[in-house]
């Protein structure tokens, strides 16, 4: 397996919702004018709390200097897996299920925060850039590693310093954060960019002004109800995360559907806001579910963390998590 | 729907059907002008040509790709790819027959919806279709669908999931299980089948070009590399690729895929096509965005390996099809570097043909020829007068003409060369004449001259009369007539050596022309000849003449009205005979009459009626000038000649200028003229080695005569003439360049044998010695150690060839035959300036017959082919 090192420098961000409409110049531009930047990368997710912007420095530069924007204080670099060719049957977990063993819960031994991004098209490992020669160093016996240099994929060099390095303890990880699942079920889908034009201000519509006002029917029906809501303009492809209402306002072939239409449910990791030092906490939830092969997305953000389980596992899913820490589980799952 | 790019496809089978597609299916047929103008609804293409639109096909939208089957039947059959990732067969204006009633409507569906790319039809087997999808995950993105299947079994189980209710989807028509799924993790954006092996299927994935190979596909060929885009295949060239990214084309080698054999030039926008030429080989055209230009590139000369490091060269070019910025183009599957181009808005069409660059050459004779596309011309020069005589007029013809009669190469009979030119050129003649007459003069024992005879005579006239002292007056009286005459005439040495370079008269002290009157009259120069004999003051001598001339065969008789004429000469001033022919003379056709009258009838001294009449020879008035004009006139006269002769380049005037720096004036205003560089080359070197031949513009005369000989591949003239050169300018000979040094001791063994008793000339002493009776030298003079062996037959050098014709006992008697000359190279010691192995000049030519390597094994230079003009042949057969 090959794990490239893009080339990315990238920030994350917090916007409070109540300060976004000074931000909404720059993030319009970097989501639907691409031409104008020469961003990358580009990730918003709207959450109950706020909107968590990951941003290359190229896009960085169009967000304004705001006390309504915090911005965590490292770089970091996405690291994104790569299975050779292989042959993989067509029933192969897809997300974080499939890295669970081989990324993350390395990562995590060695006491490497991550923070996951997952899209449409892959997932992204985002850590930090000062941690890149340990990450190198405990995942070089795992994998081909490979570091992308203006755009040509070449052969990375390890950075050689191997003096130091804290032996893994190799302890079990309990599941130590209340965790929560909305009601409502989500789609994880694409579009052609080319029709992203057409489209265009339905999404400025989904991701700046339908957040706030809560349609009257809506609300009362189900306080467990999350807004959330993804977005991400990477290399060029588009990736979208929206739980499915907000799918039946789109028109009809624009949003890329697969074969099955699966739904997605979302389990939500934290009470108060995670932080980024702490590590451990994606594979807390991934090994389990690695285990029992269920697939999963991943999307973290500035203050809690996001998986997405297929809704039929959802309840499998309880049980592989309740069974890892029952207390926390019992107290918390709602 | 958003504005997509629109893209051409021509049909494979039909030449004159061709579909555009943007938002929709457009089939058109291109036709003549004139035949189209009839129905409404046509579109011009360009003056000739105008297309019908057939028909409308708009039922599959946010298509992203179309390929169209590459089989006759179903002849319209079109794959679209679309923005979800699903492959619909469609098609196009045709009743829809039995065969793609049943394709036609199918679609193939991707597991997971995300863009198709590009699409591919297995050229062989047709039945496959390989789409190119964007990445999704672990999803494969390179899907082959076999359009002849049937829907699978599992497609019902897999609807069961299906809850969209945009996916209502009619599952008869609808497969889902592709027959190959490949790039597993990986995005494709850009297929083609090559078309070397059917079974082999080239990608251009997120980072890399891979090659898939559908016998075992778990296994792949692939190259990280950027330039993933537009993959295609050269149809001419089965291993050759090219690829793009963003402004940049990668061309690549099958046989050698670890990097691009080239990159062309980066342009500065991004690339949107890039196409092989169907019709001509390594011909590409790219296309970038928001241009109006396509950019060729030539890469027919590629092949060209004198060595391995020699970069290929390729010739780029535009061309601009139409005015407005091009949204796609198409090559012409058949008809020659033909293309149907479209615009970005309005599906504006041209049709358009690329004009082939014109190469043009020259040859050395007198041919020019160009090629163009498949066509190769053959110039002529169309003239009234025919061909021929333009081509014989022109110098560079005459030239080789003379170089092959071995013009100039007379040093005895020097006048002779004229003869050999053709014989039929007044100043060439006169030229050679010139030179025969000075030769002669120096090889005078008997004439007395002060300093150095051969550098006064080749001075010229001019010269020779400026020194002229001593000079006396004589009159005489009429020859066979007691009459005195009041005509002075001079005499000095000087002015009878100018005499004796005219020719008039021949060695000895005695003024006698009878030699040269009847050298004339033999050659029928009867008016020449009467005038000769009365400046000689002989008019009875004229007329006997000009009497012979009306009475030999094929005589004037009017030479006898002229001999009567002569006959009443009086000096009387103002008899009517001098009146009547001083004015009746102009009327006279032939100058030499006519200034016979102008001499009797003139002043003394002043004699302009003779001396400037122009159709007479310079040899004749100057002779004449020496004779009847005095020191103070003679120098001006011959100098005012001199000038005009310089002035008109006419090589007459070599008599008074000598070859001397006047002389060089001369000859460059006639080879300014004539271009005639042979006859300057060849005369010049007559001249004093020290002044005339390092005048730069005689080197050059020399140089760009060789250079002539070298270029119609008359190297053997051009060898004799540089050994001729060589003869009369000892300065011209090159040093020795090349010296064979000793292995051992490093010394020079052509120089050390050069100071032997026994002179050898350089190194061709080695070897050269065919008899058993002659010493060899096989090893080093200076320290013993033997020199080099032949590579062939191992023998020492200076060994003689074993089994060579010339060797044998008639060698001693024959002396240096022919043979025995080849005989002698075969025994020379050649190598190779590359490898430095060497032999035996015979062997290493015999060797180089059948074999292009070196002999020495394991050696692998191509020691022949790094000459290049090893392979030519001589043109002249000497």
């Amino acid at each position: 397996m090959e794990l490239h090192i893009l080339e990315h420098s990238l920030k994350v961000a917090s916007i409070e919702k109540e300060g976004i409409q000074i931000c909404t110049h720059g993030l319009i531009k970097l989501a639907f004018l691409a031409s104008k930047t020469r961003c990358k990368f580009f990730s918003l997710t709207e959450t109950p709390e706020d909107y968590t912007i990951i941003v290359d420095e190229e896009g960085f530069k169009e967000l304004p200097q705001s006390e309504h924007i915090s911005v965590a204080d490292a770089t970091w670099l996405a690291l994104n897996v790569v299975s050779g060719g292989g042959n993989a049957s067509s029933s192969q977990p897809i997300g974080v299920t499939k890295i669970a063993k081989s990324v993350i819960a390395p990562l995590a031994d060695h006491n490497i925060s991550v923070f996951m991004l997952s899209t449409y098209q892959t997932d992204f490992i985002l850590v930090r850039e000062r941690d890149l020669p340990m990450v190198m160093h405990t995942l070089s016996s795992e994998f081909t590693l490979l570091r992308v240099v203006n755009g040509e994929t070449v052969a990375a060099h390890n950075l050689g310093v191997t003096n130091g390095f804290v032996k893994p303890k190799l302890v079990p990880r309990p599941i130590i954060h209340p965790l929560s699942s909305p009601s409502n079920m989500f789609c994880v889908t694409s579009l052609d960019p080319d029709t992203l034009p057409s489209v265009a201000t339905l999404l400025m519509d989904v991701m700046f002004y339908s957040g706030g006002q809560k349609e009257p029917g809506a609300s009362s029906e189900d306080s467990s109800h999350i807004r959330f809501f993804s977005f991400s303009l990477i290399e060029g492809y588009i990736s979208l995360v929206m739980d499915e209402q907000t799918t039946q306002r789109f028109p009809n072939n624009v949003l890329f559907t697969s074969a099955s239409g699966e739904l997605w449910k979302m389990v939500r990791i934290g009470g108060q806001p995670l932080g980024f030092d702490e590590c451990g906490i994606v594979a807390q939830i991934s090994e389990p579910l690695a285990t029992a092969d269920i697939p999963a997305y991943y999307i973290s953000t500035f203050k809690f963390d996001h998986a997405l389980v297929p809704e039929e596992n959802i309840q499998s899913v309880i049980g592989a998590l309740r069974k890892r820490d029952n207390d926390h589980f019992q107290s918390y799952f709602v | 729907m958003s504005g997509s790019k629109p893209d051409i496809l021509w049909s494979p089978h039909h030449p004159d059907r061709y579909v555009i597609c943007d938002s929709e299916l457009g089939l058109y047929r291109i036709g003549p002008v004139g035949s189209a103008e009839t129905k409404a609804g046509t579109l011009p293409l360009s003056e000739e040509t105008a297309a019908t639109l057939l028909a409308i096909n708009s039922d599959t939208p946010y298509m992203k790709c179309v390929a169209w089957y590459p089989k006759h039947e179903p002849e319209c059959l079109l794959a679209v790819g679309q923005a979800n990732g699903r492959v619909v067969l469609t098609s196009l204006g045709q009743s829809h027959n039995s065969t793609c009633k049943e394709l036609v409507g199918k679609e193939f569906v991707p597991k997971h919806a995300r863009q198709c790319n590009t699409l591919a039809w297995n050229p062989v087997d047709s039945n496959l279709l390989a789409a190119g999808l964007d990445k999704h995950r672990a999803d494969f993105s390179v899907l082959i669908w076999d359009i002849s299947s049937k829907f699978a079994p599992e497609t019902s189980v897999a609807a069961e999931k299906i809850r969209l209710s945009s996916v209502d989807l009619d599952s008869s028509t609808v497969v889902t299980k592709p027959l190959y799924e490949l790039g597993q993790n990986d995005a494709c954006l850009s297929l083609c089948w090559l078309l070397r092996d059917p079974k082999l299927l080239l990608a251009g994935m997120h980072r890399n070009l891979a090659i898939f190979d559908l016998r075992n596909t778990s296994q792949k060929t692939f190259v990280n590399t950027k330039a993933i885009q537009g993959v295609t295949v050269d149809p001419h060239f089965h291993d050759r690729v090219a690829s793009f990214f963003e402004g940049q084309v990668a061309i690549w080698d099958l046989r050698k895929f670890e990097k691009p054999v080239l990159t062309l030039t980066e342009q500065p926008k991004p690339l949107t096509k890039v196409a092989w030429c169907p019709t001509r080989t390594g011909l590409l055209a790219t296309l970038t965005r928001d241009s109006n230009i396509i950019r060729l590139y030539d890469m027919q000369h590629t092949p060209t390996p004198i060595g391995d490091e020699t970069e290929p060269t390729i010739i780029e070019r535009s061309v601009q099809p139409c005015e407005s910025q091009i949204g796609s183009f198409a090559w012409h599957p058949s008809s020659q570097n033909r293309m149907v181009v479209v615009s970005a808005a309005n599906r504006v069409m041209t049709d358009f043909t690329v004009f082939e660059r014109i190469s043009l050459a020259w040859s050395s004779t007198t041919s020019l020829m160009w090629a163009c596309g498949r066509h190769l011309y053959d110039c002529v020069e169309d003239s009234a007068e025919g061909i021929e005589s333009m081509i014989e007029k022109d110098i560079a013809t005459k030239m080789r003409q003379r170089a092959q009669s071995k013009y100039g190469h007379d040093t005895v009979q020097v006048w002779r060369n004229h003869l050999l030119a053709g014989g039929n050129d007044v100043q060439l003649k006169s030229l050679w004449f010139d030179l025969y007459y000075m030769k002669q003069c120096v090889e005078d024992m008997e004439l007395k001259l002060q300093g150095n005879k051969q550098s006064v005579v080749y001075s010229g006239i001019k010269n020779i009369v400026k020194t002229s002292s001593g000079t006396a007056e004589s009159r005489r009286c009429w020859t066979g007539s007691d009459r005195q005459t009041d005509v002075p005439r001079y005499h000095s040495e000087e002015r009878c050596l100018a005499l004796r370079l005219c020719g008039w008269i021949s060695r000895g002290p005695d003024i006698d022309v009878e030699t040269f009157l009847r050298s004339l009259e033999q050659e029928q120069e009867w008016e020449r000849a009467a005038a000769v004999a009365l400046f000689n003051l002989d008019i009875r001598r004229a007329i006997q003449i000009l009497n012979k001339g009306a009475t030999a065969e094929k005589g004037d008789l009017n030479l006898n009205v002229v001999a009567m004429a002569l006959s009443g000469y009086t000096d009387e001033k103002s008899s009517l005979w001098r009146e009547m022919c001083s004015s009746l003379r102009l009327q006279l056709k032939n100058p030499y009459l006519c200034i016979m009258f102008a001499f009797l009838t003139s002043e003394p001294g002043a004699y302009d009626g003779v001396l400037y009449e122009s159709s007479v020879a310079v040899r004749d008035r100057v002779a004449f000038a020496c004779m009847f004009l005095s020191d103070a006139q003679l120098p001006r006269y011959i100098d005012k000649l001199t000038n005009e002769m310089k002035e008109a380049g006419n090589l007459e005037g070599i008599l008074l200028t000598g070859l001397t720096k006047d002389g060089v004036d001369l000859m460059e205003s006639y080879v300014d003229r004539t271009g005639d560089v042979q006859t300057a080359s060849f005369c010049m070197l007559k001249g004093s080695p020290g002044d005339v031949l390092k005048d730069p513009r005689v080197q050059s005369w020399i140089e760009n005569y060789r250079n002539l000989l070298d270029a119609w591949r008359f190297w053997h003239k051009r060898a004799e003439f540089d050994i001729h050169r060589g003869k009369l300018d000892p300065s011209s000979k090159p040093l020795a360049q090349v010296f064979v040094s000793c292995n051992f001791c490093g010394k020079s063994i052509s120089y050390s044998c050069s100071a032997m008793p026994h002179q050898g000339r350089g190194f061709s002493q080695y070897g050269v010695s065919g008899s058993p009776t002659k010493s060899k030298v096989t090893s080093c003079p200076g320290c013993r150690k033997p020199l080099p062996r032949c590579a062939l037959c191992l023998m020492n050098m200076g060994t003689p060839v074993s089994n060579c014709p010339g060797t044998g006992k008639s060698d001693e008697k024959v002396g240096l035959t022919r043979e025995n000359k080849l005989a002698q190279f075969n025994n020379w010691f050649t190598w190779c300036h590359n490898c430095r192995h060497g032999g035996h000049a015979g062997h290493m030519l015999n060797w180089f017959r059948d074999h292009t390597e070196c002999p020495v094994s394991a050696c692998t230079c191509k020691c022949m082919q790094l000459d290049t003009t090893g392979n030519l042949v001589p043109s002249d057969s000497s």
